[in-house]
């Protein structure tokens, strides 16, 4: 509960800074604050995606349903935050490039994530019997996260995009204004522990559901 | 099982034998595949008429008609031992390693057996300028590579669900858009005459990690 209500005013609080303090970058111009919302929920997504991806390989090596539960959780919030991810880049696209979807690297890429992990889902569904599910779901989510590391970190530096550097780019610095540097960590940090916080949720739910039908 | 290297290799040539043998008799997933594709070569020549000044279009068309001819039967290779009910036995005289390696290699043969068909045909149809053949042949090979490395995978797993020929174009085709993707902008450039390593590498890349976690997950793709 007081996990919560600190999440809470902790990116309650960043979002009025980022919002009202911190300056604009000038390329960007009021576009800026998408910033806050756009890369972090990226970086969720990869988190997310990996984290089911280590907890498909513990259920592999231990068999426990536990790990089966972080899998599927972490891949749902993973692709929701994908989701989230995709539609503020597309909006930020619109201002910036002129058009919503162009088919840019970027783009095609982050499209394709949340292909396969729709995938997934659709995978999860249609198994019968728990353990089954379980083993079979892993087996994917490991292929699935082969495909993740090529599509979001060497599409966009092997094909030309208009998408800006990534956070850790080349000259290996980071070009901020230092306020914004500062909401942008905290932002990150926040949607991090927002993770956290459902993951947690999703978790206990599929442990009561697991619970009740026995 | 004993993990002896000459008796491994023996048992996958024999069940890259026995697949080879028992597509043979039947024919049915190369009918079916070859149909596909000739089938569709001949809506898009019908559609687009020929068009040797597009090479955009003209990769696209390829990709796709090979894609989609695989998929429509590459997921037989163990959905037929399970309708059968011969899996168990399969089962009892090899490692799920060495089934999987052989359907691997069969699902292969088979889709260099549809290319030869297909894309030969293609060319001619479609009226599509002079390819450069090394660089064309890469790529072509290395995304022939990746389609089957994840084919396999996802076929086995699919085998085991409830609505298995409609699921397994869904679960694969994801995986496979990178190849589709990179696939074409090869024999794009293979045809504009620019450089193609970008693309090679990529797929080369794609097809060596599908394969190596492969061999990780097939001794966990069945329970003991």
């Amino acid at each position: 509960m007081i996990w919560r209500i600190l999440i809470f005013l902790w990116i309650a609080t960043t979002m009025v800074v980022a919002l009202l303090g911190a300056p604009l970058v000038p390329v960007l111009q009021e576009t800026t604050r998408v910033l806050y919302f756009h890369i972090p929920s990226a970086w969720v997504t990869v988190l997310a995606l990996g984290w089911s991806m280590i907890n498909s390989v513990l259920y592999l090596i231990r068999r426990d349903m536990r790990n089966d539960d972080h899998a599927a959780a972490a891949a749902e919030l993973g692709l929701v935050f994908c989701i989230v991810a995709t539609v503020t880049g597309s909006i930020w696209a619109k201002s910036m490039w002129g058009s919503w979807w162009n088919w840019d690297p970027r783009e095609t890429s982050i499209f394709f994530v949340l292909l396969i992990y729709g995938a997934y889902l659709a995978l999860r569904g249609s198994i019968e019997g728990e353990e089954k599910r379980a083993r079979l779901s892993a087996v994917y989510s490991i292929v699935a996260f082969v495909a993740v590391p090529p599509l979001i970190f060497v599409v966009p530096r092997i094909y030309s995009t208009l998408h800006p550097d990534p956070i850790i780019n080349g000259s290996g610095k980071i070009d901020m204004d230092p306020m914004i540097r500062w909401c942008f960590f905290s932002m990150l940090l926040g949607f991090t522990f927002l993770f956290t916080w459902l993951q947690s949720l999703r978790v206990r739910v599929s442990r009561l559901e697991r619970r009740l039908a026995t | 099982m004993p993990l002896d290297a000459s008796s491994s290799t023996a048992t996958v040539w024999a069940i890259l034998r026995k697949e080879c043998r028992s597509e043979w008799r039947t024919r049915y997933g190369l009918n079916a595949a070859v149909l596909f594709a000739v089938t569709a070569l001949t809506a898009v020549t019908f559609a687009a008429g020929r068009m040797p000044d597009q090479p955009g279009m003209l990769a696209a068309l390829l990709w796709i008609t090979l894609l989609f001819a695989a998929l429509s039967s590459m997921s037989h290779a163990f959905v037929r031992e399970v309708e059968s009910r011969t899996l168990l036995l399969l089962r009892l005289v090899a490692s799920p390693t060495e089934i999987a390696l052989g359907k691997l290699l069969f699902n292969l043969v088979f889709l260099c057996v549809v290319e030869v068909i297909t894309v030969p045909l293609f060319l001619v149809l479609t009226g599509a300028p002079p390819v450069r053949w090394a660089p064309f042949l890469l790529i072509l090979g290395l995304g022939t590579l990746s389609l089957a490395a994840s084919s396999t995978l996802v076929g086995a797993v699919i085998a085991q669900t409830r609505s298995r020929g409609a699921l397994f174009a869904g679960v694969s085709l994801p995986l496979l858009l990178p190849v589709l993707a990179s696939g074409v902008a090869g024999t794009r450039a293979q045809w504009d005459g620019m450089p193609i390593d970008a693309d090679a590498r990529l797929l080369a890349a794609y097809a060596v990690a599908l394969f190596g976690v492969s061999l990780l997950l097939y001794d966990h793709l069945w329970e003991d």
